[in-house]
């Protein structure tokens, strides 16, 4: 059944060997020091802060939404740091090795990565970009924002929820194992048929790369099923669906393609599994297999998963131009109508990624047709954003600044697409760093979207906002960088560079790979700046304080709870009567109007069951890699016995008077008063600051 | 009618492009491939993005103008234009909110359809229908190995790796399969790409008025030696063709089912190898396209390149270099 | 141009939830459990899909085809038994309504043994294949057929085991909100299983069969 492997094997250790672990790599082993080295630190900090019960029943086992979105927007971010540094990696090979006479280190010809690992680094960068950097910090802002929005105290399934988030930290951890324990995938994000067969990919890297994109796959569409339900069954008393706030939608929207697109992606990635484990010939190019079938099914997902990712996005977009412009957005109704057109369309638009496949002209225009259908929707889009500026009153923070730059960005992304749709014009630049610069424009507007609403978003988890002026430096260095390396990218793109080379055979390349690289150390600093940002807002945090309606201009429903928000989000649901009920009730001067009378609520416990499942999930994947069989089955038993076991014990729950309720929330409010006047340095209330475990203990001292 | 404006637009488009060359210090050719064509088929191609960028350019550019003139008229604290707090709705703006990208698209489409005929690699009009072939086509099977170009001419019953010589004025019609894994055939400035892949067979065609010398690209990933599978594509006159086909049948080398599965073993061809083969057997390109199709592979070993140092001497020992 | 006119009179407005009303939980949750099998059909759908595209002659590459070696009487029998598997769960969910704990039970253990019958006639069917030298590595018409067909009875085993641990739940635990929640959602499960059982016994095995 199981097929012959190259190399070694032993029932104890599967395709594990030490000479799998790259100790004589003169990038790796440093790395690999640094990594533990640092790993120790930081251990050993927690434990002489004697952190390690705050972190266990603060973070790890808790199921509050908005502490999983922290936790999922920091591995977003910890995995755009790797994404990016694998990017300047990439950079730097590049811009190393040009033309025959460029020199070479580490056992390379040209540059210091040699193809074997050239190749590896591009493809974890792409991976790690879409699915495990963009996704989760999507995923995780969609976790803290919508539930507020719609005025619910959680998410329908908290302790799925938790579930979500460790399988896809377990994710992570695989994709970032494999840079030390033998090697990843070497052919692009997205492999293909039938170079990911056994026969050209001998090694254990695109068993990663599977196992890896099954738990992303299986964590987000939890996810999905998550924010749906939530969103369908927990709106507060008076939200109907007019009411509903537009990043509510568009993450609506966006999960829809999220629950039936990753389907496909799990078939796909198990018909590889089947060939490379049992010998199955799905994608072989022999004895009857269909190498196109997995271009076609890769597609059929990864089309739709570009505008899952961009369409949260675009709901960031546009909560951030209407606070910023103090008017509503301009066009509700179209808004919500052009995300549900993007989300319909995107399902028939996938052949576009192979026109050079040579389907026939008839096939071609047809699918080239329905791909620039796409961009109507997301021209309306844009106008929209536009004129929801228009006869408004602009305050350009850093948080407008983002968002503005990410409207810029989707313009030219747009017009390149608008380009690649076009079969006659796509079979010159298919394939080129051309398409590479248009993806990256497109991917842009979500990274954009992503700081705009860290900045936006902050002083509501953390109740104060983020330091303006180093915000302000990030987005101009960090745009910068954009402009260094993508428009020499484009040109590139038309001067017939293919992407993915290894070694540039062309010299004529090579001040454009240089203002690329320059462009690089652009972005370099706009990290750094972020690290200052981070530094200097936490340091000063005493100073930015703020109350509920953080920015004065809100509009939506998470701007009326305190921030930091609270562990039940509202001691009593709000009732909601206009689609932008804060701006409504401050125009009406009802926004200090506070319920009289408080109830006894109902909060889901604490689990650790989800974090053991979540590493569970990571010995699977693990063992699935090496072909640890034995391994396979001990993690898969555990698994299936735990999941019985937690749904014998089932959740209680537990209760909150409204007595104390209403302590909680008069501290808050008592606090809340004090921020004008005296920059008081303790939290207005609870939340993401750890206020949920001192109630509980507050609770058993009693 | 029509060929005239695409001589306008392309000598304005030419301009335009030329401007960030001279920029940069001006070269003596223009690097830019894409806005270089030297055939018909990238001419047409060149055409069509032509068409694109200047529809959606001005949409565009128009938006982003819109865009930058509200920001510097609604700025707060300018008092620059009225601030109405309430205004989110106007019919008439929807109307040409959705009305423009629609007829853009409308537009667009009309293009895209005829532009996929025009180059349809399988029968591509603008050689087939508006072109008088001044001599009979020359057919060309291209077989891509891990990581070289095999060019059978059938006509002549030769075959060259890695290096294309073509005749110009002529159409060339090209077949084109893979013994290993899937790649694309480009030449930027003669033809579009079109993708190559083992067990089946893809077309493309060609044709050149310019002699000269273009590179030849393997653009879609294909494993560790892709960025060495280049190939040169030489267009020359007639009579230097002949010449030539006649210096290729007299090489020692031939090309037989036996020596090409020597030749298709992984080969990263780091010195720009050329070999020509004064005969090929008959009903090579079906027979790799038969052999791949009952599972023939050419496997490659385990972390091949990890050290490509190592790998080039390893690949010089076995007297393949 | 008009503008967004407010609707409600601020002086009057509903400002809070008054009516203290928890949320559903069963509805919530078999809506839930309603998302999940949506994305079950789509993979099923993709696996039909890929079947579909393997399924030509020369995707058997000149080897066994479905129509050496499908017996329709024998997948007939499968079909009996998932079917008559979901009717004992039926009649289980009938008991339910009455509150009848041993009706539930004694419906549930039907179904659960008609299940393993299924799952014992297929895994006999792929073994006597597998005898034959017929395995998933033939040819890629044999990989997708194998591969669905055993993606559908890995449902099938799960979903036995799930049976089992809800019979112990009901005795153990009764009646409650949780059990009764999930008796629901085990019967979409079920009933879902059972019909795409019937799109693979049309479109794999008769039509294979035929063809
Ligand atoms: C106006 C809407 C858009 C159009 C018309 C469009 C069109 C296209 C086309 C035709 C391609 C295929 C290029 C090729 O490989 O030859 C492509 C590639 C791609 N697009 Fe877009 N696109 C649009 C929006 C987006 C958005 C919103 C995103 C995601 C955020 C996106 C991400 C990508 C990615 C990741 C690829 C390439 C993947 C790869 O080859 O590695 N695009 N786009
Ligand atoms: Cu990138
Ligand atoms: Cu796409």
């Amino acid at each position: 059944m199981l097929v012959d492997l190259p190399g070694g094997w032993s029932p104890l250790l599967g395709r594990l060997a030490w000479s799998q672990i790259p100790y004589a790599n003169p990038i790796l082993a440093p790395l690999f020091v640094a990594v533990v080295i640092g790993a120790i630190i930081v251990l050993g900090l927690i434990t002489y802060y004697g952190k390690w019960t705050y972190l266990w029943k603060e973070w790890l086992t808790t199921v509050d939404h908005k502490k999983l979105g922290v936790m999922y927007i920091i591995i977003g971010l910890v995995m755009l740091f790797r994404g990016f540094i694998d990017g300047l990696m990439i950079r730097t090979q590049q811009v190393w090795a040009v033309g025959p006479h460029s020199s070479g280190v580490f056992g390379s010809l040209h540059g210091y990565l040699t193809p074997f690992h050239f190749g590896q680094v591009y493809s974890a960068h792409g991976l790690i970009m879409i699915l495990l950097a963009a996704t989760p910090l999507l995923v995780g802002f969609m976790n803290i924002i919508v539930p507020i929005q719609i005025g619910a105290r959680d998410m329908a399934y908290p302790y799925l929820n938790a579930l979500g988030l460790w399988i896809t930290a377990a994710a992570a951890a695989l994709i970032m194992i494999s840079l030390f324990v033998g090697d990843f995938a070497h052919n692009g994000w997205f492999e293909y048929a039938p170079i990911f067969e056994m026969q050209y990919s001998p090694g254990v890297g695109v068993d990663y790369w599977i196992w890896t994109l099954q738990l992303v796959a299986l964590g987000t569409t939890l996810g999905g099923i998550n924010i749906l339900a939530t969103i369908i069954k927990m709106r507060a008393p008076g939200m109907s669906w007019g009411k509903l706030p537009i990043f509510v939608w568009a993450s609506l929207s966006a999960n829809v393609i999220a629950l039936t697109s990753f389907p496909a992606l799990q078939v796909a990635l198990g018909l590889v599994a089947a060939d490379r484990y049992l010998g199955a010939h799905f994608f072989t190019a022999g004895m009857g297999g269909n190498l196109m079938l997995y271009t076609n099914l890769f597609w059929i997902w990864g089309h739709p998963e570009v505008y899952f990712v961009i369409l949260p996005a675009f709901g960031m977009m546009s909560e951030i131009f209407p606070t910023f412009s103090e008017k509503p957005l301009f066009g509700y109704i179209t808004m919500v109508l052009a995300s549900m057109a993007i989300a319909g369309v995107s399902w028939l638009v996938w052949l576009h990624h192979f026109f050079t496949m040579g389907a026939g002209p008839y096939v071609n225009t047809a699918f080239s047709v329905a791909t620039m259908l796409v961009g109507i929707p997301t021209g309306v889009k844009v106008f929209n954003w536009a004129f929801t500026m228009y006869r408004g009153r602009l305050t350009f923070n850093a948080a407008m600044l983002w968002a503005i730059g990410a409207l810029f960005l989707l313009l030219i992304g747009g017009m390149t697409g608008m380009m690649l749709a076009i079969p006659a014009i796509n079979y010159m630049v298919h394939n080129s760093v051309f398409v590479v610069a248009h993806f990256h424009s497109m991917l842009l507007v979500i990274v954009y979207a992503i700081f705009g609403s860290v900045l936006y978003w902050f002083p509501k988890v953390f109740g104060f906002k983020l330091d303006e002026f180093w915000a302000k430096t990030m987005f101009w260095l960090f745009s910068a960088g954009t402009a260094l390396v993508f428009v020499p990218m484009y040109m590139l793109g038309f001067m017939g560079m293919t992407r993915r080379l290894e070694y540039v055979f062309n010299t004529g390349w090579q001040p454009y790979l240089d203002v690329m690289e320059f462009g690089i150390v652009v972005y370099t600093l706009s990290v750094l700046a972020f690290f200052i940002l981070l530094y200097v807002s936490v340091r000063d945090h005493a100073k930015n304080r703020v109350g509920a309606d953080a920015w004065g201009t809100s509009r939506s429903l998470e701007w009326m709870t305190h921030s930091p928000v609270p562990f039940y989000n509202f001691a009593v649901l709000p009732h909601i009567n206009e689609r932008d009920e804060v701006a409504w009730r401050r125009q009406h001067g009802i926004d200090n109007v506070r319920p009289e009378h408080y109830e006894d609520i109902h909060m889901p416990n604490n689990t650790g069951v989800a974090i053991i499942l979540g590493g569970l999930t990571f010995v699977l994947g693990f063992a699935l890699t090496w072909r640890i069989w034995w391994l396979c089955i001990v993690s898969l038993l555990a698994i299936i016995v735990l999941m019985i076991v937690r749904s014998f014990r089932g959740d209680p729950g537990y209760i909150i008077t409204g007595a104390e309720l209403q302590r909680m929330e008069e501290e808050a409010y008592r606090r809340e008063a004090q921020i004008a006047d005296s920059h008081h340095s303790h939290p207005v209330s609870g939340g993401v600051v750890g206020n949920a475990m001192a109630y509980q203990r507050n609770d058993s001292s009693k | 009618m029509d060929i005239k404006w695409r001589n306008w637009l392309k000598k304005g488009w030419r301009a335009a492009a030329l401007a960030p060359i001279l920029l940069l210090g001006g070269c003596a050719h223009n690097p830019y491939w894409i806005f270089d064509p030297k055939g018909i088929m990238a001419k047409t191609n060149l055409f069509y993005m032509i068409v694109d960028v200047v529809i959606m350019g001005a949409i565009v550019g128009l938006t982003a103008l819109l865009v930058v003139w509200f920001m510097w008229r609604y700025q707060k604290g300018k008092n620059r234009g009225k601030y109405d707090p309430h205004w989110s709705h106007s019919n008439t703006i929807e109307v040409f909110v959705w009305g423009i990208p629609i007829i853009a698209v409308g537009f667009l489409s009309y293009f895209a359809v005829k532009g996929t005929f025009e180059i349809n690699p399988y029968n591509p009009t603008v050689i087939t229908h508006h072109m008088k072939p001044n001599g009979d086509p020359v057919e060309v099977d291209v077989i891509a190995t891990d990581w070289q170009w095999l060019f059978v001419y059938p006509q002549y019953h030769m075959a060259v790796a890695n290096e294309l010589v073509l005749p110009v004025h002529t159409p060339v019609f090209f077949r084109l399969t893979s013994s290993a894994v899937t790649t694309t055939f480009f030449i930027p400035q003669l033809v579009g790409m079109i993708d190559v892949m083992p067990g089946m067979r893809t077309k493309n065609a060609l044709l050149s008025n310019h002699a000269g010398e273009y590179q030849g690209i393997a653009s879609d990933f294909a494993g560790a030696g892709t960025s060495w599978m280049t190939f040169k594509t030489k267009m020359v006159d007639k009579a230097d063709f002949s010449q030539w086909v006649q210096k290729v049948q007299q090489a020692p080398g031939t090309m037989t089912y036996a020596s090409f599965n020597r030749f298709a073993q992984p080969y990263i061809n780091v010195n720009h190898h050329v070999v020509y083969f004064s005969s090929v057997e008959q009903g090579l390109f079906d027979h790799v396209m038969t052999e791949v199709m009952r599972g023939k592979t050419w496997p490659l070993p385990p972390m091949m390149t990890e050290n490509m140092v190592d790998y080039m001497k390893k690949q010089a020992a076995e007297h393949r270099d | 141009m008009s503008s967004h006119a407010s609707t409600v009179d601020p002086k009057k407005a509903e400002l809070w939830d008054t009516h203290h009303h928890s949320h559903d939980v069963i509805s919530t949750r078999t809506l839930g459990y309603f998302l999940y099998l949506l994305s079950d059909g789509m993979l099923f759908a993709t696996l039909f899909a890929a079947y579909g595209v393997l399924s030509y002659q020369h995707s058997y590459f000149g080897g066994p085809t479905p129509a050496e070696f499908v017996k329709p009487w024998y997948t007939f029998a499968q079909t009996i038994a998932l079917f008559l598997s979901v009717l004992a769960y039926g009649f289980g969910m009938n008991a339910l309504k009455h509150k009848n704990k041993s009706g539930l039970i004694n419906g549930m253990l039907a179904a659960f043994v008609l299940g393993v019958v299924f799952l014992v006639l297929d895994i006999h069917d792929m073994s006597h294949l597998y005898s034959m030298g017929i395995t998933l590595a033939s040819s890629g018409g044999m990989s997708a057929f194998m591969v669905l067909t055993q993606v559908h009875a890995t449902h099938i085993f799960f979903g036995l085991i799930w049976i089992l641990v809800m019979m112990a739940q009901v005795m153990t635990k009764g009646f409650t909100e949780e059990t009764v929640g999930r008796l629901l959602t085990l019967r979409m499960f079920w009933h879902l299983q059972a019909v795409i059982w019937v799109f693979v016994y049309i479109f794999v095995y008769l039509w294979g069969y035929i063809s």
